[in-house]
């Protein structure tokens, strides 16, 4: 590791070794929105841990039609699938029930400003990549917070700083979303939790900044719909592979970190918000504009697929054989710049998002918004103490990516620079607390090479328990 | 009749009062008006039957509370009556009428409670021996708002739908008339009784319960079920 690079992560350290006696201010005397204090003491604040464990699981029924795109990359006949011709397909088309994960969560609280938490997901299926080579078992989240960190549109109640370390999600994803698919947007640039420090300052109630120094998530490619997609497994190893789950139709995506890398240069995010509302978060307005910058790896190694993250990716097979790499691309700088709006209106929940990025020189922007409205229901059923069908929650989502960059003259995923446009549509209904049920379509739209419109559309029905 | 009912043991304490203290007998007549925000008319949507409206003498009178709890009980997710007026040491009790667990709990100053998680019910009780407005609320639903008015006179009632009301059996001389509405600032004023017919006109400046947060103080986590951690 360089004395540069060391000198980052050493700083961090040190925040966050300092950072604890700044954010655990004694609280002025401030009441909440209804003129009244707490009625019990915060978990954790009368000495000792406070120790959480959560498990959560979720089924599928997924019908995803079936669809194919001919690629002209000049594979040898060895390389080509039986038939001759190697295409762009639907991952794992058709119907077919499934469970997706098994996660444990776990929280631990010493006080309002000490907290740790833990993820660990078992199956994984929707979040690995490649679909069926890559783990099965993954640290999601696995942090520790000093300082109090507010959600999206709730008001701290006084002003402070937080400091964050381990693996976290970015702090422009969207953390509340109501349906279980992804827009192209959260697909594209911050799905996946990255691995660093990050630093939260309020300045007041309304104001507040962010700054995250992270590993940064490698480069790759994935099908924006439930399943991943196969690219670079074993099965292509061999005489004229033909993977099960295929190719899917990709888009260029930040992708799982997967281990622990402090001898890269750092990923630099910074964050400045502006929030409004009531003190209970249920009528909010945050705006967050913000940025990230880091250097592509020449290559970065990702489990289950021989294919390398980052540069590598961008310049295709050869050693820059111009054939094969993306005519614009130059340097080695990825940076985004992007601004985030969350509005809270009782039950009523709009997210959306504009991203501006560039990747080695390679533009491309995109925006996305998700309109929910969650509403009680009325009590006619109950068990075991609770409500049957205690709420509901329509929600859609439109998001686009406008790709403005040219393929190789020969590529394996030629979709890497359709524009594209993907409309979700569902709703969640819960069934009794702990258990929900979402119901989902999405429509996929993109522009080929050739001009014309094609689509590649999901139908996904999730079962979701929690306890 | 959910309001006579509602209403009765105030009403039976103001007999009570007159029959112990025998000098009262002053009547006072009314009319509460809600007005939309700026004055502009009459306030649409505000129930003036939610108001209270008291008379506390300035010659102070005995309040005794009835031997009988009041009640408040929690049905279909709602408090019910959404606002009860007591005397001050009343006792109220809060069945549970729901198949569904609920909680009741306040964070009101000098009437903080927390009655903890039960079913269905004849629920608990609870003496409310310093006067004020408690704001009800269940730690489970977010929307269940109740209003309990510890009063420290015994002369109070609701009124009618068209806002006219009538307090009896009042002791002569000067007092304070205050009329609250959960939508608006309490509105008050001297009255020197006997007196004509008085009318309170109530600025609608909110449009319902103003959102509050979980007996810990943190806001309710309908947000965080959706968590995508």
């Amino acid at each position: 590791m360089s004395d540069g690079k060391l000198g980052v992560w050493m700083g961090a350290l040190l925040l966050a070794v300092a950072l604890p006696v700044w954010a655990q201010d004694p609280p002025p005397d401030e009441s909440g929105v209804t003129g009244e204090e707490a009625l019990e003491e915060t978990p954790g604040e009368g000495g000792g841990v406070d120790l959480r464990f959560g498990v959560e699981a979720k089924a599928h029924f997924r019908q995803s039609d079936g669809n194919r795109f001919r690629v002209n990359f000049p594979f040898t006949p060895a390389m080509l699938p039986p038939g001759g011709a190697a295409f762009e397909e639907t991952v794992d088309e058709g119907s077919h029930f499934e469970v997706s994960v098994l996660t444990l969560f776990v929280d631990a609280v010493w006080s309002e400003g000490l907290a740790a938490h833990a993820k660990i997901d078992a199956i994984d299926l929707y979040d690995r990549n490649p679909t069926s080579g890559d783990k099965k078992l993954d640290v999601d989240e696995a942090w520790i917070r000093f300082g109090r960190e507010s959600d999206p549109g709730l008001l701290p109640a006084r002003g402070g700083a937080y400091l964050k370390v381990g693996k976290f999600p970015k702090f422009e994803r969207q953390d509340d979303r109501h349906l279980e698919s992804y827009g192209l947007l959260s697909t594209a640039f911050n799905r996946f939790e990255d691995t660093g420090v990050e630093l939260g300052l309020n300045l007041g109630r309304h104001l507040y900044l962010k700054g995250s120094a992270t590993q940064g998530n490698p480069l790759f490619i994935r099908d924006p719909n439930a399943l991943a997609g196969d690219n670079g497994t074993d099965d292509f190893l061999g005489a004229n592979p033909s993977p099960e789950l295929k190719s899917g139709i990709v888009i260029l995506y930040d992708a799982e970190v997967e281990d622990l890398d402090t001898d890269g240069d750092p990923e630099i995010g910074a964050g400045l918000g502006l929030r409004f509302g009531d003190d209970a978060g249920r009528n909010a307005v945050d705006l967050l504009v913000w940025g990230y910058r880091r250097t592509l790896a020449d290559t970065v190694d990702l489990e289950g697929t021989f294919y390398g993250g980052d540069l590598d990716l961008l310049r295709g097979p050869g050693e820059n054989d111009p054939r094969f790499r993306f005519p614009g691309l130059s340097g080695d700088d990825k940076q985004e710049v992007g601004a985030n709006l969350w509005v809270y209106l009782g039950g009523l929940t709009f997210f959306g998002q504009f991203v501006d990025q560039e990747i080695a020189s390679l533009p491309r922007t995109g925006w996305e918004g998700e309109l929910a409205w969650r509403f009680e229901l009325p009590l006619v059923w109950a068990v075991a103490g609770r409500q049957l069908f205690p709420s509901i929650a329509p929600a859609v989502r439109y998001s686009r990516i406008d790709n403005d960059f040219r393929n190789p003259q020969f590529t394996p995923s030629p979709s890497l620079n359709w524009d594209w446009e993907k409309l979700d549509a569902g709703v969640r209904f819960a069934v009794i607390e702990g258990i929900d049920v979402t119901v989902e379509y999405a429509a996929n739209r993109f522009i080929l090479g050739s001009g014309a419109e094609a689509e590649n559309d999901e139908l996904l029905s999730t079962l979701r328990w929690r306890m | 009749m959910a309001h006579v009912k509602r209403f009765l043991p105030g009403a039976l304490l103001v007999l009570g009062a007159l029959i112990s203290h025998g000098a009262s007998s002053e009547e006072l007549r009314g009319k509460v008006e809600l007005l939309a925000r700026g004055g502009k008319g009459p306030a649409r949507g505000a129930d003036v039957r939610r108001a209270v409206v008291s008379f506390e003498p300035v010659s102070r009178q005995p309040v005794r509370p009835p031997a009988e709890p009041f009640v408040l009980a929690t049905r279909q997710k709602q408090f019910v009556p959404r606002v009860l007026a007591v005397p001050r040491g009343s006792r109220v009790r809060f069945p549970n009428e729901d198949p569904i667990l609920h909680n009741v709990f306040s964070v009101s100053p000098d009437n903080v409670f927390d009655l903890g998680l039960y079913r269905k019910s004849k629920g608990r009780e609870r003496t409310f021996d310093k006067p004020g407005l408690v704001r009800v609320f269940c730690n489970v639903h977010q929307g269940m708002v109740g209003y309990l008015l510890v009063l420290d006179t015994p002369f109070f009632t609701a009124p009618a739908a068209d806002g006219s009301f009538v307090l009896t059996g009042l002791p002569g001389g000067h007092g304070k008339l205050t009329v609250w509405h959960e939508q608006g600032e309490a509105w008050t004023q001297d009255v020197r009784l006997p007196a004509g017919p008085v009318t309170a006109r109530l600025e609608v400046s909110r449009a319902g319960a103003p959102p509050h947060l979980d007996k810990r103080g943190n806001p309710y986590t309908s947000r965080d079920s959706y968590r995508d951690q």
